[in-house]
């Protein structure tokens, strides 16, 4: 090749890869993470606040992990088996994994983690997983690196519980973990380690060399406590933070900012309107049918969401493998919701809508249907209290219980099993609180636990969601995008899902 | 003179809201809890103050809101006087043991650091119109008594109560018809001040969401709503701040020009 | 005098007593349940008892009382329900944070209030006078989150001059304005109060330049008030400090304070008021001394 050519080509790829150059990842990078409230306790037995949990998952990993297809792959196991009867999970580990602290990681550790969150002295409160019928689930270490757990009977939804973050035995055992100091000071087996915490304020993390995965390409992360919504979408744009939520008001002006990417996904959740089926209003299903009629979700996600979310019509969310839209819709249409109360005799309708205070999206929805429903004759009463008076309202052990009407959302897990929602045996004590009873959706819902293997139990789903939406216990209401904002100088993203981006945070960089 | 000035203004302006609290539901040109417009609009002549998040007019619920502040602002005052007249009153006419009683117990309700524990009550409670008023009442009325009670204290040693003894009148015709209708001028005093003090009071509960639910208009939940809208929807948070700020301005003017004209020592 | 100051100490004691009381039955018996603080609906209802239990919930207020009594007075407030931490040592590590805001902001407002209220007495019904007047009487109406908002429009949406988190200046201005108005008038009557006293006419009957009286005789006894001031500012401050923190996102006791209250965060709210109660009684106690020392009249409690 000429030299002239030669020439033109070295510039032109000069050129053409200065802006890569420019974009170079930075070695000493530090991430700036926003927490939306205050970190509780960085215990993953412990925590349930979304703010802990974030910071947790920098610093602890756990048997298993989820991927960006919401599958789980392995992660401290290397791989596992089960047992032809369903009933023993055998994990085998990762060798030569160590703690922050230099000390390795063994099936010690694991059967001391699972352990501690079954013993009734420690404020876990996720007991309840590892408790199938009453009987809890028994770990049992065969040596070193092998550990296994046996189950009452067969359980698919395991796999997702066996996902919990690992605690040290060597640092903890003995002690008494509701107020351990290493809550404050947490030593973990990811791929970030504790550097410091300064309550209301701050926490940070820095780079794990020796993470089992690879070296991080982060030097730290800083997670800043902004409480507001609104500020920390102020501190995202001044360039103070590389993360924020994203308001849907905010949704067309953030897309248009410079440097700022914005991605919307789907989330494992959806919104409803429940009724209390021990009240004699809503015992009749006419009732529950005429009032979806009556409801025009496409005003809701318009009005509250701006086109940030999508109407809901079943007890499942479009993202989860087991979703199936095969089921009643019950499209907006007055006349058919006149025609239905009538028929039930219920024209004069008065009902109160509890609605928890502090959630906007929910309240404008209470308020909205209220206006909705005052179409077709019905009266509604809106009644915003604080969560925990709600809380402790649906779920008091008693029948019938004090509310008419809820707004509330699930968030839904890893797993579509949704026993502990509409099996009729979880009332009044369980998350059935609206009294569903229907004994075909009882049969399908053990069938779809118990049942291993994807295709067979997606049909059993399938099947389910249509009863309940043929018997509309709830109106189901919408499912929200999950709207986020995030820095363009942060790279190693994983794809927009319900994982979230920041999946694999060992491969997150920022450029310079 | 300034002061006799400024006491008629805030005493006009006074009137001017509770009129117009009183005949709201004839001038709202909506209904404050409906939704008129799809998206938030600043003012314009046909929504005064503009519209919301939600898209409600917000003049109509203004107007609304006043009954709302004003109302519970009167009720939660009189509450307070009505408790800290009687405290302050027996306190003060008998003395002795019973008044060092009531006396430690305003001491140690002075103590609290008070909007911490009206937040307390509310969280606990299910915060609604009726236990806001409540609430502020049972803790506002320490000021009163012992306000009550010095004036007690400084009558009961007069000539004419003295004489009214000697005659034989019964302690309750005393304290009623003698003592108490004298002290009349520093209670009014106090009403005034109190009251706008409920008010002040009232919207930062009802701005922490623990006063006046949603969807009933308070000028405090108004501005609750408003902080995630500065930027959009400004007027939101603007007009219902200088709502409070009149009112409250109106009453301490009137507070003042009256304990001038009474003759009302600090 | 050094009775009166120890009669009022001692009575420290049972009023501490008294607010404990208040606060712990207010608290317990009210309906509501921290572990609902467990905001994860996920989580099922057994769990949530069990939680209680551990935590001492369920035996009968009054014994429940008594424990925390008992480890009270050895100082041992117990422990957070959301972080397992001591009480102590929270409250220690938010307090220099409100410290922060209130101490500058009390040297302002003493800075501010002290000349302003001399010169309004000193100039009575003049221009200065009225407008200040005016401004504190503003000051004093003004709902101080409703101020803080309008701030933070302000100098943070609007002119971007400050971030609306994590900067000092906003929620100290805040704080100020707020205390400012109510004390400016009170050094004003103070200040007129003096001027009208017997001295100050014998000064000027001597035919003392007019200076001469106020720098000399009259601001000196000005000056006084200020134990007077800082005991009254202290309730305040620490009001307004809840309310202020919460707006700004401050994360110092007063904001601490409002979410353990949300959280049904017991040993931490009772933590808090007993902190704040203490340094309202000694606020008070300040004041009247302040009170004492201005007016000799009032020096001795009458029976």
């Amino acid at each position: 090749m000429g030299l002239r050519r030669f020439s033109i080509l070295l510039i032109c790829s000069l050129i053409f890869s200065a802006p890569l150059f420019a974009a170079e990842m930075d070695p000493d990078g530090i991430l700036r993470f926003s927490l939306g409230g205050e970190v509780s306790v960085l215990n993953p037995i412990l925590s349930t606040d979304t703010a802990s949990s974030a910071v947790e998952g920098a610093i602890f990993t756990g048997l298993v992990k989820v991927n960006e297809k919401l599958e789980m792959v392995p992660d401290l196991a290397e791989r596992w088996e089960v047992s032809k009867d369903g009933k023993i999970w055998t994990f085998y580990l990762r060798k030569n994994v160590k703690w922050h602290d230099g000390i390795i990681f063994t099936a010690e550790d694991v059967k001391f983690t699972f352990d501690s969150i079954l013993n009734p002295k420690v404020n876990s409160v996720r007991r309840s997983d590892y408790i199938i019928d009453g009987k809890p689930i028994q770990f049992k270490v065969l040596n070193k690196y092998t550990v296994q757990a046996i189950l009452p009977k067969p359980f698919a939804p395991f796999l997702i519980h066996a996902g919990m973050n690992i605690i040290p035995k060597h640092l903890l055992e003995g002690k008494d973990i509701n107020t351990a100091e290493f809550n404050r000071k947490p030593v973990g087996t990811g791929p970030f380690i504790f550097k410091e915490w300064q309550s209301g304020d701050h926490v940070s993390v820095v780079r794990n060399q020796n993470y089992y995965f690879g070296k991080p390409l982060l030097a730290a992360i800083n997670y800043k406590i902004i409480p507001d919504e609104n500020s920390q979408l102020v501190a995202l744009e001044a360039g103070e933070i590389d993360d924020s939520g994203i308001p849907p008001k905010d949704y067309t002006r953030m897309k248009s900012v410079k440097g700022i990417k914005v991605f919307e996904f789907d989330a494992l959740v959806y919104t409803y309107l429940g009724f209390n089926l021990a009240n004699p209003k809503f015992a009749d299903k006419r009732v529950r049918q005429a009032l979806a009629y009556a409801t025009d979700k496409n005003q809701l996600v318009s009005l509250i969401f701006r086109g940030l979310a999508s109407p809901a019509y079943a007890p499942s969310a479009p993202i989860s493998w087991a979703y199936s839209d095969n089921v009643p819709k019950y499209p907006y249409n007055l006349e058919k919701a006149k025609k239905l109360l009538k028929e039930a005799k219920a024209e004069n309708l008065e009902f109160t809508i509890l609605v928890n205070q502090g959630n906007k999206d929910r309240e404008k929805a209470a308020v909205i249907l209220q206006q909705q429903y005052k179409k077709v004759g019905v009266k509604v009463n809106v009644r915003v209290m604080e969560w925990s008076a709600l809380l402790k309202i649906i779920n008091a052990p008693k029948d019938p219980k004090d509310f008419e009407a809820v707004i509330i959302g699930w968030s839904l897990g890893l797993d579509p099993d949704a026993y502990s929602i509409w099996h009729s045996s979880q009332y009044p004590k369980g998350f059935n609180f609206i009294k569903y009873k229907n004994p075909e959706v009882d049969k399908l819902l053990e069938l779809g636990r118990t049942t291993m293997g994807k295709s067979a139990r997606k049909k059993v789903y399938a099947r389910l969601w249509k009863l309940i939406a043929e018997d509309q216990p709830y109106i189901f209401l919408w499912y929200p995008k999950a709207v986020e904002g995030v820095s363009e100088r942060v790279g190693g993203l994983s794809k927009p899902g319900p994982a979230g981006l920041f999946l694999n945070i060992e491969k997150v960089f920022v450029r310079k | 003179m300034r002061k006799n000035r400024l006491a008629i203004l805030g005493f006009a302006a006074l009137c001017c809201f509770i009129l117009v609290a009183i005949i709201a539901p004839l001038i709202a040109p909506y209904n404050p809890d409906e939704i008129v417009e799809s998206q938030t609009l600043p003012p314009s002549w046909s929504h005064l103050f503009g519209t919301d998040d939600l898209g409600r007019d917000i003049f109509s619920r203004s107007l609304y809101g006043a009954r709302i502040s004003l109302t519970v602002g009167l009720v939660a005052v009189t509450i307070a006087v009505l408790i800290g007249t009687l405290f302050g009153a027996i306190s003060g006419y008998y003395g002795g043991l019973i008044d060092s009683i009531i006396m430690r117990f305003v001491d140690v309700m002075l103590a609290f650091p008070s909007i911490f524990l009206i937040l307390a009550i509310q969280v606990m409670l299910t915060p609604n119109i009726y236990n806001v008023m409540i609430v502020i009442g049972l803790t506002s009325w320490m000021g009163v008594a012992r306000l009550v009670r010095g004036e007690f204290l400084r009558i009961r040693e007069l000539q004419y109560v003295e004489a009214a003894k000697a005659i034989g009148c019964s302690n309750f015709r005393i304290i009623f018809r003698h003592i108490l209708p004298n002290a009349q001028a520093p209670i009014i005093v106090a009403a005034t001040l109190g009251m706008a003090g409920a008010i002040l009071t009232e919207s930062a509960l009802s701005f922490l969401g623990l006063g006046v639910q949603p969807p009933m208009a308070s000028w405090g939940n108004m501005l609750m709503d408003s902080q995630a809208y500065m930027r959009d929807a400004p007027w939101m948070a603007i007009i219902p701040g200088i709502l409070i700020l009149i009112t409250v301005l109106s009453l301490y003017f009137v507070g003042e020009g009256l304990r001038e004209k009474l003759n009302v020592r600090g | 005098m050094r009775k009166y100051l120890f009669r009022r100490l001692l009575q420290l004691i049972p009023l501490l007593i008294g607010v404990s009381l208040i606060s712990f039955f207010v608290m317990h018996l009210a309906p509501g349940d921290p572990t609902a603080l467990f905001i994860d609906p996920n989580v099922r209802p057994e769990e949530l008892a069990r939680v209680r239990a551990n935590w001492g919930l369920d035996q009968p207020v009054y014994i429940q009382y008594f424990v925390w009594l008992k480890n009270a007075v050895l100082l041992d407030f117990g422990r957070s329900y959301t972080t397992g931490q001591p009480v102590i040592s929270e409250v220690a590590e938010r307090l220099p944070l409100t410290l922060l805001l209130m101490i500058p902001s009390f040297i302002l407002t003493l800075l501010i209030t002290i000349p302003v209220g001399v010169i309004s007495a000193v100039r009575k019904n003049s221009w200065f006078d009225n407008g200040f007047t005016l401004f504190s009487f503003a000051g004093m109406a003004i709902p101080t989150f409703w101020l803080g908002l309008m701030l933070m429009l302000l100098f943070s949406v609007k002119l971007h001059w400050f971030p609306a988190v994590g900067n000092i200046i906003l929620p100290l201005i805040t704080m100020t304005i707020g205390s400012l108005a109510g004390l400016t008038r009170y050094q004003r009557a103070a200040m007129l109060e003096i001027l009208n006293q017997d001295f100050i006419r014998t000064a000027r009957a001597k035919g003392l330049p007019e200076r001469i009286v106020i720098f000399k005789h009259a601001l000196r006894n000005a000056l006084i008030p200020i134990v007077t001031i800082l005991g009254l500012s202290l309730p305040d401050l620490f009001g307004g400090a809840f309310i202020i923190e919460t707006i700004f996102a401050w994360p110092g006791m007063g904001r601490l304070g409002v979410q353990s209250i949300f959280q049904r965060n017991y040993p931490m709210i009772m933590g808090i008021v007993m902190f704040s109660a203490l340094l309202i009684i000694i606020g008070n106690l300040l004041a009247d001394i302040g009170y004492a020392l201005v007016d000799p009249r009032i020096r001795y409690e009458k029976k």
